[in-house]
Formats: structure tokens, C-alpha cells, sequence
């Protein structure tokens, strides 16, 4: 019994030293487990967060074009972004040689006619919705006796237009629907030779723009 | 403990989230790109089916991209052996474009601003340009005088060449453009 007692004596420490040493190894593993668990959780969040940032940006952004030329045009006629009166951003990546007017719209008050007359030098016409990108746009190539003419309305006007059109009639004018319901109609004009650009510039600002009713 | 953990993750989630998507839409995205020889066009950037990084991108600026049916822009910023444009060398930008009502060929720097260097001039329009007995494009852009069409470029460091054509057919199925449909940007050489 004396022969035991100094070994169970020696013997205890060195299982508890092994069971600690264990609980540590085990401790080790289920925390990097739960780190890496973790990281996972994160990294996927991260991919959600990256999705709704990236679609949120058009909606929420306030540095757009149509932001920054919401005011220009809502008199009825196209008006010059290059105007060095008013104290606008200039649009970036513009080429020099274009001239470019801007109406803003807001179809809350309802459907908009864009009505333009062409000349000798290339204009084009092109919608451009809040939050980035391009709705529609049409060249003068596409206008009847020298008038480019089209309405801007929302999907909603467009079926109540639809509604009211007279049964067996063919309607004459070009609708253009708009996904949202502010926006800008951009005309811009190409001014090959420096002498051009009074012409461009009068083009441009003769795009008139007002209510379609 | 499960505090730490769950800040861990929503922190990670958040910082990695948003810096991703910074940074996907600080420059124009790689998705959608197209690549012609020495030029870069992004055709679907005009277009209703426009991706979301782009138009993400476009509505961070004042940006009025052309429609698809309006034009199409094209940016190099590198010649045709693949070295990027540096404003110590002379290029030699030879060729035709697609058959477009008009165009205009530009040097700019990586914003799409023109220089301001003493000499009023930035680019070409495909009325102003001189050209040779087969109509093709003949320029020489370099920091000194040259004879004939000459595109005067920033003393040194990093420009592009901005080439637009308006009303063009090409700009509805970008995707077929050749690069011997473009013009070309070879080195002359360099100081």
C-alpha cells in the first residue's frame, strides 16, 4: 500500500496535466472551427452586401445627370449644358466637338412630346433614366419631313393612351416608355467644324419639350 | 464569446461588402467590355440591358453615355504592340473607320478631359481631318509640330485616344467589329 500511495500520488497530476492538455487542444480546434465558421458567415454577408450596395447605388445616388441637370429644360425648351452662365458639372467623357441640351421631365404630371427639327448636321435624341443608363435613343435619320417627334410617357400612361386611342385608327405618334418617372432627354448635335457650332448650338437648343396633352 | 463573434462576422460582412462594391464601380467595369485591337468600347453601356455595374458606375458621375443607336465610343489606352500611350513617344494612327455619318478622334487623359496644352486642339472630326489619295486616316500625334495631321499630346505621362462614331450601324452588334476595321496606333518612337 505505501508502494502505491507515492506513485497514485505522482500519477495524479501528470492525468490531470494530459486531460488539460486535451481540453486546451480541443479548445484550440473548436475555436478555430467557430473562427473559420465565422469568416464563412462574413464572407457571405459580404456577398449580399456587395449585390445590394451595387443596385442601390442608382437609386440612392444624388451625383447623377439627371440629378444635376434636373433643373435645365422644364421651361419647354432644351437648354445647353455647356452654358458657362449656369453653374453646372460638366457631363464626363463628353467629346468636344458635341453640343448638348438637356430637358428634364417628370412624368408625374403626365406623358411628355419631345418634338425636334432637323437640319444638315447629325442629331440624335436619347432618353436617359434617373439612376444611370439609357432608355431610348433615336438619330434625325429616323424623322418624317424633317421632325423628330416622340412621346415620353410611363408604362402606366401608356395603357391608358392605349385605352383611349379610337378603335381601327393607327395613331401617329412615337411612344417611348420610361421605367422611371423622372429623367432627361439629352439632343446632342455634332459640330464637325468650329463654324458649325452656332448652328449646333441653335439645333440643340430648338428641341422643344413639353406636355404631351 | 457570441458577441465577439457575431461583430466579427457583421463587420467582415460590411467592410468587405462595401469596399468590393467601391471598388467594382470606381472605373468602368470589366464586365461588358469589349476589346478591338487597341480599343475598349462597353456597346451595352447605351442600351436598355445595360449590367448593373455599369450603370451603377454611370450614375456615380454627370455621365451621358451615347445610345446604342446614337454612336460608339472606343478608348485605347495602349498601341497596337500593347505598351501603354506615353506622351514621350509620336504615334502613327493609320486606317479607316466603319461607315459612320461622322466621327471624332480625340487625346485625352484617363477622366476623358482634354489637356490644356497651348495649342487649342484635342482631337480631329472626320471633316476637319486632311487626308491621302486611298481617304484614309493619316495622323501623327506628338508632342512637337509635325506636318500634315498632327494631335499635340501632354509632355509626358499616360493619355488616351478617344475615337466616337456617330450614327453608325456597327454600334447594334459592336461585337463584330474587326480590328482592321479601326483605325491603327502605331510607336514611332520615342524621346
Amino acid at each position: 500500500m505505501t508502494t502505491f500511495k507515492p506513485s497514485h500520488g505522482v500519477s495524479h497530476p501528470v492525468v490531470a496535466k494530459a486531460k488539460r492538455t486535451m481540453s486546451w487542444r480541443q479548445r484550440i480546434t473548436t475555436a478555430i472551427r467557430r473562427f473559420a465558421l465565422a469568416t464563412l458567415a462574413g464572407l457571405v454577408l459580404a456577398g449580399i452586401v456587395h449585390i445590394v450596395t451595387v443596385l442601390l447605388i442608382p437609386l440612392l445616388s444624388e451625383r447623377d445627370a439627371a440629378t444635376a441637370y434636373a433643373a435645365l429644360g422644364t421651361g419647354g425648351q432644351a437648354e445647353l449644358v455647356t452654358a458657362q452662365t449656369a453653374d453646372l458639372p460638366a457631363p464626363r467623357d463628353a467629346d468636344p466637338a458635341l453640343v448638348t441640351a438637356v430637358c428634364s421631365y417628370d412624368l408625374s404630371a403626365g406623358p411628355m412630346r419631345v418634338v425636334a427639327r432637323v437640319g444638315s448636321l447629325p442629331l440624335g435624341l436619347s432618353l436617359h433614366r434617373r439612376g444611370g443608363g439609357v432608355g431610348y435613343a433615336i438619330t434625325d435619320r429616323a424623322a418624317i419631313r424633317g421632325v423628330l417627334e416622340f412621346v415620353v410617357m410611363t408604362a402606366e400612361q401608356l395603357d391608358e393612351r392605349l385605352a383611349r386611342d379610337e378603335e381601327g385608327e393607327t395613331t401617329r405618334e412615337l411612344r417611348v416608355v420610361s421605367d422611371t418617372e423622372q429623367g432627361l432627354i439629352v439632343a446632342r448635335v455634332l459640330a464637325k467644324l468650329p463654324s458649325d457650332r452656332p448652328d449646333a448650338e441653335a439645333m440643340a437648343k430648338g428641341v422643344a419639350c413639353g406636355l404631351a396633352d | 464569446m457570441r458577441l465577439l463573434t457575431l461583430s466579427y462576422i457583421i463587420a467582415l460582412g460590411a467592410g468587405l461588402g462595401l469596399a468590393s462594391a467601391h471598388y467594382a464601380v470606381a472605373e468602368r467595369p470589366p464586365l461588358g467590355r469589349l476589346q478591338v485591337g487597341s480599343w475598349t468600347a462597353w456597346p451595352r453601356s447605351g442600351g436598355r440591358d445595360v449590367d448593373p455595374y455599369m450603370r451603377a458606375y454611370l450614375a456615380r458621375g454627370v455621365h451621358l453615355p451615347l445610345g446604342s443607336g446614337e454612336g460608339l465610343e472606343l478608348i485605347a489606352e495602349r498601341d497596337e504592340s500593347g505598351q501603354a500611350l506615353d506622351g514621350r513617344c509620336r504615334y502613327l494612327i493609320t486606317g479607316t473607320t466603319p461607315t459612320t455619318r461622322g466621327w471624332t478622334l480625340n487625346v485625352t487623359d484617363a477622366d476623358g478631359h482634354a489637356f490644356r496644352l497651348p495649342l487649342e486642339r484635342s482631337g480631329f472630326t472626320d471633316a476637319e481631318i486632311v487626308r491621302d489619295e486611298s481617304a484614309g486616316i493619316r495622323a501623327i500625334a506628338g508632342t512637337t509640330p509635325e506636318a500634315g495631321n498632327w494631335l499635340p499630346l501632354p509632355i509626358r505621362g499616360r493619355f488616351q485616344f478617344r475615337l466616337r462614331l456617330y450614327d453608325t450601324p456597327i454600334s447594334g452588334h459592336a461585337s463584330e467589329l474587326r480590328p482592321e476595321s479601326l483605325p491603327r496606333i502605331g510607336r514611332i518612337d520615342c524621346r
